[in-house]
This record gives C-alpha cells, sequence and structure tokens, in this order.
C-alpha cells in the first residue's frame, strides 16, 4: 500500500510539470503583453520595467527561472496589482473559494447521496420521483443558469436572502452563502443522487445481499452496512471529475454572486494578461486537482479490497 | 448462402421463418416506445429546422442596432413606437409624482417608496403609469406644457421616422436592368465617379488608400504589439501582392458599399418627402426607383416604429427574437460540429492505439492520461482570454480537450473486437490494417460513439455558452445562449425578459437533447438502463 501511495505521488510530478510548462508558454507566446496600456510607455521606461521583471531574458531561461521559484513555493509578483506578490493575492482568496468548494461538495454528497437511496428504496413512488425529477433538472440546467435564477428569484423577487457578498468577508451573514453553494452543487447533486439510485438498485440485486436477507439481518443493517460500501463506489469514482467540475463551476459562481474567490482573480488577470497571476492561479487549481484525483483513488482502493495496489 | 440482395430468411428448428433484424432496426424498436426520448427527438428537430432555416423567418436582422428601441419589453400587440411612447409617459407620470403634480394618496405614496427602496422600478413604472392615465381620463391630472411638447415629439417620430433597405441596385444599359452586383470593378467605379461628380483617378486612389488602410487594421488586430509603421509597410507589400482577382472583388465590395450608403441616402431623403406630401401612406411598402444617375433601385420603406418585438430588445435596441434564433444557430452549430471533429480525432487516435497496440498503444494512452490530468476548462479559458476571440478559435479550443473520452471508449472497443473470429477470417485473407480498421471495427463499434457523442452534444453546448456567459466566447455582434445570458446578468431586475426567454430556450434544448441521449442509450444497450 505505502509502495502504492509513493508510486502515485511520484506520478503526479509529470502532470504538474505539463501543467506549469503548457500554461507559462501559452501565455508567453500570446500576442500583446502586461505593459500595454492605452498609453505607450517611453521605450526606456519599459525597457526598464522589463529589466525588472526578468522579461528581457530569453525565454527558456525566464522559464527555468520561474520553475526554481516555483520549487521554492514563490509564484512571483504580480504585474497588475504592484504591490503584492501572487502568493499573497492567492493565500487572500483561496481559502474563500475552498470553502465555497468544499460546502457545495459536502450538499451535493449528503443531499445526493441520501435521496439516491431513498429513491431506491421506494422505486416507482413519489421519493423516486421527485428527486429524479429534479436531478433531471440540475442535469440540463447549466451553472450560469442556474446562479442567475436563483439570485432573480430569492435575493430579487421574495428578497429572503442577500443578493451577493461572501460571509467570511465580516460584514454579512452567513446567508449570503447559500445561493452560491446551491447553484455550484445542483448539477453534481444531480449526477450522485442518479448513481447513488442506479448502483444501489444494482447492488441490492446482488447474492451477498439476498445471503444477509436470507440470514434474517435487519433490513437497516443491510442497507447501511453492506449494501453502501458496494454501491458507494461509483460515486467515489466520480468525484475525481466533480471535483474539477467544481473547480471551473466556481469561476461563474464567483463572478454572478461576487465572492472575492481564486475564480474571479483568474478570469480578471486572463483579460489583464497578468503572465505570473494567471500561471499562479492555474497551478495552485491543478495541485488541488491532482491531491483530489490522488486521494480518491486511495479511497477507492480502501473500499474496494478486489484492487491490489502494485 | 444468401446472396447479398435477398432477404435474410431463415427458418428455424420447428421450420418457422425466422426474420433477421439489425441492431438498428432493434434498437429503433425500442426508442419507439420511450415517449420522453421521442419527444426530445422532436423538439431536437425543430430546433435544428429553426436554426438551419433562421434565413428564411421574417426576422430583423439579428445585429441591426436601433438605439431608439433600447430595451423595450416583449409585447404581441404592441408596436415599438406604442411601447416608446408608453415609456415615455411612464417617465413623464414619475416625473409628475415627484413634483407632486400627480396625487396618488399617502398610502399609495408608502407603497411607491417601498418599491424604490427594493429595485422594484418596474412596478413604480407601471403603477403611476395606470393610474395617471386613470387620473387624466377622469380629468383630475393634466400634462403640463413641456410634457405635451415632449409626448408630441415623440409622437411625431413615430408617425415620420422611417427607414430605407436597399434590395438590389440596376443600371439601365439599353433599355435592360443589369444588377450592378454584376458589373466589374471598372463600370462600378465610373458610376459611382459620375455620381459625385469626381474624377475617376481620384476615386481609384482613395479606393486604394482605403484597401490598405483596412488592410493595417486587420494586421493590427490580429498582433498587438506591431508598431504602426510596421503594419503600414506590412500592408503595402500584402497590397502589392494582391492577385488581379483580389483586388477586384475587394475594390468592388468597397465602391459598392459606398454606391448602396449614398443610394439609401436619397432613397431615405425621397421617401420622406412622399410621405410628408401624403400622410395616409401605408408601409411598408416595395419600389423600383428611378435615380438619376443613370441607375434604379429595389427599395424597401418601412416605418422604424412599426416593428413588433415579441420577446424584446436588448440595450442596443436588437430583436432578441432574432438573436435568440440565431444564437441557436450558434450554439447548435458549434456542438454539432465540435462533436462530430472530437469523434474523429477520438476513432483516430482510439483505433490505432486499440488494434496496433504495444508501444504505439502505451504512448498514446499515457498522453491521453496525462491530458486527462490537466484542469481543461482553465487552460481553453486561458486560451480564449489571450489568443483572438473568434469562433473558430473557441471551437479549436473545445475540440481539441473533447476526444480524450471518445478516444479510449474506441480503444476498449477495438480491443475486445480484435480477437474475434470475423477479424481473424479477414485477417488470413488477406485484408490490410486499414481495411480491417475501417471495414470492420469501426462499423462495429460505431453505435456507442453514436450514442456517447449523443450524450456529448449537451456538454459541449454547455461549455461553448460557459465561456461566452465569461465574454471569452462568442463575440459581439454574433450572439450565443451564453452570450445572451451574460448580457443579461447585470440588469435582470430591470430587464428580465433578456435572462428568461435565452435560458428557456437552452434549457428546453439541453432537456430535450438529454432525454433523447437516455432514451438512445437505452436502446442500444438495454443493459445500461439503471446506470448513469
Amino acid at each position: 500500500m505505502s509502495k502504492y501511495i509513493i508510486k502515485r505521488l511520484i506520478g503526479m510530478i509529470p502532470t504538474l510539470l505539463v501543467i506549469v510548462t503548457l500554461s507559462f508558454f501559452i501565455v508567453r507566446i500570446a500576442p500583446g503583453g502586461p505593459f500595454d496600456g492605452e498609453r505607450a510607455l517611453p521605450e526606456v521606461i519599459k525597457r526598464n520595467i522589463e529589466a525588472k521583471y526578468h522579461m528581457d531574458e530569453p525565454l527558456i531561461q525566464q522559464y527555468g527561472r520561474y520553475l526554481f521559484d516555483v520549487l521554492r513555493g514563490d509564484l512571483g509578483p504580480s504585474y497588475k496589482y504592484k504591490d503584492h506578490d501572487v502568493n499573497s493575492l492567492i493565500f487572500n482568496s483561496l481559502p474563500n473559494s475552498i470553502i465555497l468548494g468544499c460546502m457545495a461538495m459536502a450538499v451535493a454528497l449528503v443531499f445526493g447521496i441520501s435521496l439516491g437511496i431513498t429513491a431506491a428504496l421506494k422505486q416507482n413512488t413519489v421519493l423516486d420521483y421527485v428527486p429524479m425529477a429534479l436531478a433531471a433538472l440540475g442535469l440540463s440546467i447549466p451553472l450560469f443558469v442556474v446562479g442567475p435564477l436563483l439570485q432573480y428569484i430569492f435575493a430579487m423577487q421574495l428578497k429572503i436572502l442577500p443578493t451577493s457578498g461572501w460571509f467570511m468577508d465580516g460584514e454579512t451573514t452567513f446567508a449570503t452563502a447559500v445561493l452560491p453553494v446551491v447553484s455550484l452543487s445542483f448539477a453534481y447533486y444531480a449526477d450522485v443522487a442518479r448513481l447513488t439510485r442506479s448502483s444501489m438498485l444494482e447492488t441490492l440485486r446482488s447474492d451477498y445481499i439476498r445471503t444477509a436477507k436470507a440470514k434474517g439481518m435487519k433490513q437497516s443493517t443491510i442497507i447501511f452496512k453492506h449494501a453502501m460500501k458496494g454501491a458507494m463506489l461509483p460515486i467515489v469514482s466520480y468525484l475525481g471529475p466533480a471535483f474539477a467540475g467544481i473547480i471551473t463551476g466556481s469561476i461563474v459562481v464567483e463572478q454572478v454572486f461576487r465572492v472575492p474567490g481564486l475564480g474571479k482573480f483568474f478570469v480578471q488577470s486572463s483579460f489583464n494578461r497578468d503572465y505570473t497571476l494567471i500561471v499562479g492561479v492555474v497551478i495552485v487549481y491543478s495541485t488541488i486537482l491532482v491531491i483530489m484525483n490522488f486521494l480518491v483513488d486511495i479511497v477507492y482502493s480502501l473500499l474496494d479490497p478486489r484492487i491490489t495496489y502494485k | 448462402m444468401f446472396s447479398k440482395k435477398k432477404k435474410n430468411v431463415t427458418t428455424n428448428e420447428f421450420n418457422q421463418i425466422v426474420e433477421g433484424t439489425s441492431l438498428t432496426k432493434e434498437a429503433w424498436k425500442r426508442l419507439k416506445k420511450n415517449k420522453m426520448a421521442i419527444l426530445g427527438l422532436i423538439v431536437v428537430i425543430i430546433y435544428a429546422l429553426i436554426a438551419i432555416c433562421a434565413d428564411m423567418f421574417p426576422l430583423y436582422p439579428y445585429d441591426e442596432v436601433v438605439t431608439e428601441h433600447q430595451h423595450l419589453k416583449p409585447s404581441f400587440s404592441k408596436t415599438s413606437g406604442e411601447l416608446m411612447l408608453e415609456k415615455k409617459m411612464q417617465d413623464l407620470y414619475y416625473n409628475a409624482w415627484k413634483q407632486g403634480r400627480l396625487v396618488v394618496g399617502e398610502e399609495n405614496d408608502a407603497m411607491i417608496k417601498n418599491w424604490i427602496a427594493n429595485d422594484k422600478t418596474n412596478k413604480v413604472w407601471s403603477y403611476l403609469l395606470e393610474a395617471g392615465e386613470a387620473q387624466r381620463a377622469a380629468g383630475a391630472f393634466e400634462w403640463s406644457k413641456s410634457d405635451l411638447s415632449a409626448i408630441e415629439k415623440v409622437e411625431d417620430k413615430i408617425q415620420n421616422d422611417v427607414m430605407v433597405t436597399i434590395n438590389g441596385l440596376y443600371k439601365n444599359v439599353n433599355g435592360k436592368n443589369t444588377n450592378l452586383k454584376k458589373l466589374n470593378y471598372n463600370e462600378i467605379a465610373d458610376i459611382y465617379a459620375s455620381m459625385l461628380g469626381l474624377d475617376r483617378a481620384v476615386l481609384d486612389t482613395s479606393v486604394e488608400k482605403e484597401l490598405k488602410m483596412a488592410l493595417v487594421n486587420e494586421i493590427k488586430s490580429k498582433d498587438s504589439e506591431i508598431s504602426t509603421e510596421d503594419a503600414t509597410a506590412q500592408a503595402e507589400i500584402d497590397f502589392a501582392n494582391f492577385s488581379e482577382k483580389d483586388f477586384e472583388t475587394k475594390a468592388k465590395a468597397n465602391v459598392y458599399g459606398k454606391i448602396e450608403t449614398q443610394v439609401k441616402r436619397d432613397a431615405l431623403k425621397t421617401v420622406k418627402a412622399n410621405l410628408k406630401e401624403n400622410p395616409s401612406q401605408t408601409f411598408p411598402y416595395e419600389e423600383h426607383q428611378e435615380l438619376s444617375y443613370g441607375i434604379s433601385a429595389d427599395i424597401l420603406a418601412t416605418k422604424t416604429h412599426d416593428r413588433r418585438y415579441y420577446l424584446g430588445t436588448d440595450y442596443l435596441g436588437r430583436d432578441m427574437l432574432s438573436r435568440i434564433v440565431y444564437g441557436s444557430r450558434v450554439s447548435i452549430g458549434i456542438g454539432l460540429v465540435g462533436t462530430i471533429t472530437s469523434i474523429l480525432i477520438g476513432i483516430l487516435v482510439g483505433s490505432l492505439a486499440g488494434y496496433i497496440g504495444g508501444r504505439v498503444d502505451y504512448y498514446l494512452m499515457r498522453f491521453v492520461d496525462v491530458m486527462y490530468g490537466l484542469p481543461y476548462m482553465l487552460l481553453v479559458i486561458i486560451m480564449m482570454a489571450i489568443f483572438d476571440r473568434s469562433i473558430i478559435n473557441l471551437f479549436i479550443a473545445l475540440a481539441l480537450i473533447s476526444w480524450l473520452t471518445i478516444a479510449r471508449m474506441v480503444r476498449g472497443q477495438i480491443m475486445s473486437l480484435k480477437n474475434q473470429e470475423y477479424v481473424e477470417a479477414a485477417r488470413s485473407m488477406g485484408a490490410s490494417t486499414a481495411r480491417i480498421i475501417t471495414r470492420h471495427m469501426i462499423p462495429n463499434s460505431l453505435s456507442i460513439i453514436i450514442v456517447y457523442s449523443t450524450i456529448r452534444i449537451p456538454n459541449f453546448i454547455m461549455q461553448e455558452s460557459f465561456l461566452s456567459f465569461l465574454g471569452l466566447g462568442v463575440q459581439a455582434p454574433y450572439a450565443s445562449w451564453g452570450s445572451l445570458i451574460g448580457d443579461a446578468v447585470s440588469s435582470m431586475t430591470l430587464y428580465p425578459w433578456k435572462l428568461i426567454y435565452p435560458s428557456l430556450t437552452m434549457v428546453i434544448f439541453l432537456f430535450a437533447m438529454n432525454f433523447l441521449g437516455d432514451g438512445l442509450r437505452d436502446a442500444f444497450d438495454p443493459q445500461s438502463k439503471n446506470q448513469l
């Protein structure tokens, strides 16, 4: 097992390297630089600025310097926000994004799994139809429609929830988190509920459940002790893509509800061509993603004894 | 043995005739039983037809800006002129209320103030309009002088504003009308020179200058770092390299546009003069106008404020209905073409990896694995933010990332087919690898590919719309579902129709597509019915 973990940890390095390299070069090759304002700078000043940020060096040297800095955990200075470096910008906004993402994931999992199990147990009743209809809705309504619509209905028409803001900023209440979290989790609730229902139905039909029933076990023991473990496997493997989706989704949610998170920075810095910030954000996102995928694989192998780790 | 043309009739051990059916036929049979899937299919077909035939509907151009029609609300019964008047009156009633000329009672005052405090301006306007009209009818309220003149101004505008569309320009040659588009540059330039009383040489140099300017702008838009001098020099070189044909088409389009503008201006004058003489003139009307400089034009005269906007207008006065229809075309088009491209790439990579195996398979699949680990959408966002935001680039960025799953699927399918007897038979008869792949393997895995791609189309559309929503996808004046929704979000309390109709259009399509995809999957693979 520990061998497997080490192997997987080493396997993460090339992926991260590819990501850093790709985003570094895409950004540099692109036309237009961070100092192309509306006003053209005098040649000397421009050269001085470029020298300060080492932009006058050959591309390869810049890349090497950058890789070395990243390894030390330094993502460099921001080109647009002159008084900040990328580390502090990310450090200030990342907690908001992480909390938003984790809450959305938790909501999706709790509601998806519980409603999915009920739907499987009470197949072809109202308890099956309503959550599944909701799930079908969640699959077809994109996030950027759910967000504004919920905002329109609950914040602007009914006035029961705040329109925008974020509770970690201090002044506002926790209620600001409700709409962003609900809209971000909706699509993932849909997937989780459908997955849970179908895998639960399949597990309940398998032989070992029938054996347990024949031995006269309680229904609740069968479901929670025996069936759950098997039925959770597809959901665990779904978590990887779900995390990726939540990361991209949070970009939209942060825009719509004005959450001061990393996603908002990302879009802004892309428009500003703030090279170091863009690459920094991508590195942070990818690291989170890669770590999540790694954890998911570990959990999966723990849950399923049929998998041998090499 | 049966020859190919004969029907596939066999008998079973009881000598009953058993008709062979193909997988597709069976699947279609099962699909027909699934009502939701059929409904989805019908909806998708309707959308597709509307998107394809968009040009044939009597829609206003999706990019036509009529600033006076900014943010008109959707209405079936009222023309844009009536809505403009209503808006003006709401404005005036609101001012009158604020100045205390329109009295609605203390209780209602409090209610209005409450609405204003809660950003419900729409309610204030409609309430004041209703109250004001009722009071005016009862004689309790009268317009002030400045109000009256403001209303008159709008009414005058509604009565007199006309628009002219040129449907064709003709030159009279020997009593026969020839379309100007069919003439060459030389002839058209002669006409324009005589229209303005210009010297031909002067015109030629000015056209040349304009073409060069256009080139400079084009170069600059492609490369924002280039200096003006460099761009001009580059444009000079490009211009010198123009072929005869290039020059002819570009110069012709340039002069034709100029003639059209000139004719439009003149025709508008005539139409307006006609209207003044004969105010009861009915609109719209089509006319063949003879113009003084030996050319004639087919024109269509319409009243600007006679339009009807069934789904309202946006912030530039563009017709939302038309924008949604053309936006659907863009969204569905990108979804469809993107999916097809990703299928083609996926089939190519997957079948190579699956059939050849060994080292090729190993490296191709490691590549796919690494790509899987990448946060695609982030890279796509970077690409769209940094490079030219054209529809083509958007499409390339999306197609680049979406073939991975299909490649894996095809590879798996082909690996399982590789060891089947009929493939071995084909190989032993000397069929080449390419032939085995294209004739045996791809057709046999096509059904799952089709099913999977139907499931993918909504995803593709969502990704495109996601980018457009962020302002990184389709750019104005083009529209897509995502960009329409993105434009609407910031002002949705005031103009909810801008958000609601595009969202509804998109959601219905995605719904239909998802049901169709589910139905197809169940039909082709009944065992998968209970899986996601």
